[in-house]
């Protein structure tokens, strides 16, 4: 008991109970009061007198802080709780497998949408390509009859200018003394004929005149052939067609410097060396 | 040494409670001793925000270390004393602390005034005064310094200028004073 007491008045157990020693030294307090009941009472009242010097100390914490700390300690230890409880693998893992689960449903469901919105572009895209085809099949097609129409517009605008050139000559004959119009008459077999051709003297130069022609449409094997009468004989001045719709009003023929008459015959297609006289349609003489 | 008992035995169904980390264990700590923790606490650290953080990882550590709690080695409330006492000295003794306070110079001095004067409208440590006056002041300045600013005995002893065994004396007659006070 000397012993004990003596322990207790150096003060060590004080020290002890404010935790003021090192392990050696609390490894020594607590084989004391292993040993002595008396140093364990005594470490009893230290402790009980610094916990009423607490005490008095004591300051009310906010309200709401026990809450704040119940949370910071209740909510982890029902998650590291929860596997011990059970204590099986399979609710452990049951416990997981939804957690990945349920983040590969999102991520798949995310995919899905974004499946839904491209197949929903790609029929808008289609439609929007078909539609454009469709528009551009119709302005080609328009671009294509509009070329036919120009080309049918230049055709007749060149016509045009081509019948102009030729009315303008025409015009131009009939007012030149340097030309001679000779005016062929119907024959027997086809009194109805009469036609122009003008002949320029001294060019030699032999126009027959399309827009004054009056003669039975030839066939496809046949072709009118111009004569001109030269001292008594029949030269070919070539061949030439009659017929309806458009064509050159002027056509020229081959020359002649010297002619007294024109004749006009029906020969076989390309022209016969010497005029069938029986097939003679028209005939003038030139008037001096 | 019948209501001591009594109080071991409560104490004894708190700590199966707490190692079998029962939360009514948490709960009930609280409700008894936060009050009593926050006081020591803010003694120490004499910053309210600052002592209501620590209280908070005084009973998160309290609750995490339960395991390592042996009642054959002392009181339960005395453990979780030192483990708040510990955590709040480690806290004024951190840099962080340290250059807060140099920001904070003119709260200090508030806290030191009021300190001074000894002013203090807490009714539970109206207590205090009276204990205070009843300790002789070179007992309760040894037993401040160690107890609330963090001195090791051996540290109080150098500041002092006394012989260890000498402050080792004055620790104990303190406490003497404490449990004749309370008694």
């Amino acid at each position: 008991m000397e012993e004990a007491k003596a322990y207790i008045e150096t003060g060590i157990l004080e020290l002890y109970v404010l935790g003021h020693l090192n392990a050696q030294e609390q490894n020594e307090v607590e084989g004391m009061a292993a040993k002595y009941p008396a140093i364990k009472d005594e470490i009893t009242a230290i402790e009980i007198a610094m916990e009423q010097y607490a005490m008095k100390h004591a300051i009310e914490p906010s309200k709401g802080l026990d809450k704040q700390i119940f949370e910071k300690i209740i909510v982890p230890v029902q998650e590291t709780a929860a596997p011990k409880e059970t204590a099986s693998t399979l609710n452990h893992e049951a416990k997981i497998i939804p957690l990945q689960a349920d983040h590969s449903a999102s991520t798949i469901r995310t995919l899905r949408y974004s499946l839904v919105a491209c197949v929903g572009l790609l029929v808008v895209s289609v439609a929007a390509l078909y539609a454009t085809h469709d528009k551009l099949t119709i302005a080609n097609q328009q671009i294509i009859a509009m070329n036919v129409d120009k080309e049918k517009f230049a055709s007749t605008v060149s016509f045009m200018k081509d019948e102009n050139k030729d009315l303008q000559e025409i015009a131009a004959i009939s007012s030149d003394p340097t030309w001679t119009a000779v005016k062929l008459a119907g024959t027997k077999i086809s009194p109805q004929a009469n036609m122009m051709v003008y002949w320029h003297r001294k060019g030699q130069h032999v126009m027959v005149d399309n827009t004054k022609m009056a003669l039975p449409q030839n066939d496809a094997e046949h072709q009118y052939q111009l004569w001109a009468i030269v001292a008594g004989k029949p030269v070919d001045l070539g061949v030439f067609d009659a017929k309806s719709g458009p064509g050159k009003l002027l056509l020229t023929m081959k020359e002649v410097g010297n002619a007294q008459a024109f004749a006009v015959t029906l020969e076989k297609r390309g022209g016969s060396p010497s005029p069938t006289m029986e097939k003679m349609i028209a005939m003038g003489g030139v008037s001096i | 040494m019948a209501p001591n008992k009594k109080i071991s035995l409560t104490e004894e169904d708190l700590v199966r409670a707490l190692k079998g980390q029962e939360t009514i264990a948490i709960q009930a700590l609280y409700d008894m001793y936060s009050a009593a923790l926050l006081g020591v606490i803010f003694r120490i650290v004499q910053h309210s925000e600052i002592a209501e953080d620590l209280l908070q990882d005084t009973f998160i550590k309290i609750w995490h270390s339960a395991g390592n709690y042996d009642s054959s080695k002392g009181r339960l409330f005395t453990w979780m004393i030192n483990i708040a006492r510990n955590l709040a000295i480690d806290k004024i003794r951190s840099k962080d602390f340290r250059n807060a306070s140099k920001n904070q110079d003119l709260e200090n001095n508030v806290d030191f005034i009021d300190l001074q004067r000894k002013v203090t409208f807490n009714a539970d440590t109206l207590g205090i005064k009276d204990m205070v006056t009843a300790l002789k002041p070179e007992f309760n300045s040894v037993l401040d310094m160690v107890y609330f600013k963090g001195y090791t005995h051996v540290e109080a002893a150098e500041e002092l200028n006394l012989p260890l065994g000498t402050v080792k004396t004055r620790i104990r007659m303190a406490i003497m004073e404490l449990r004749k006070h309370f008694n």
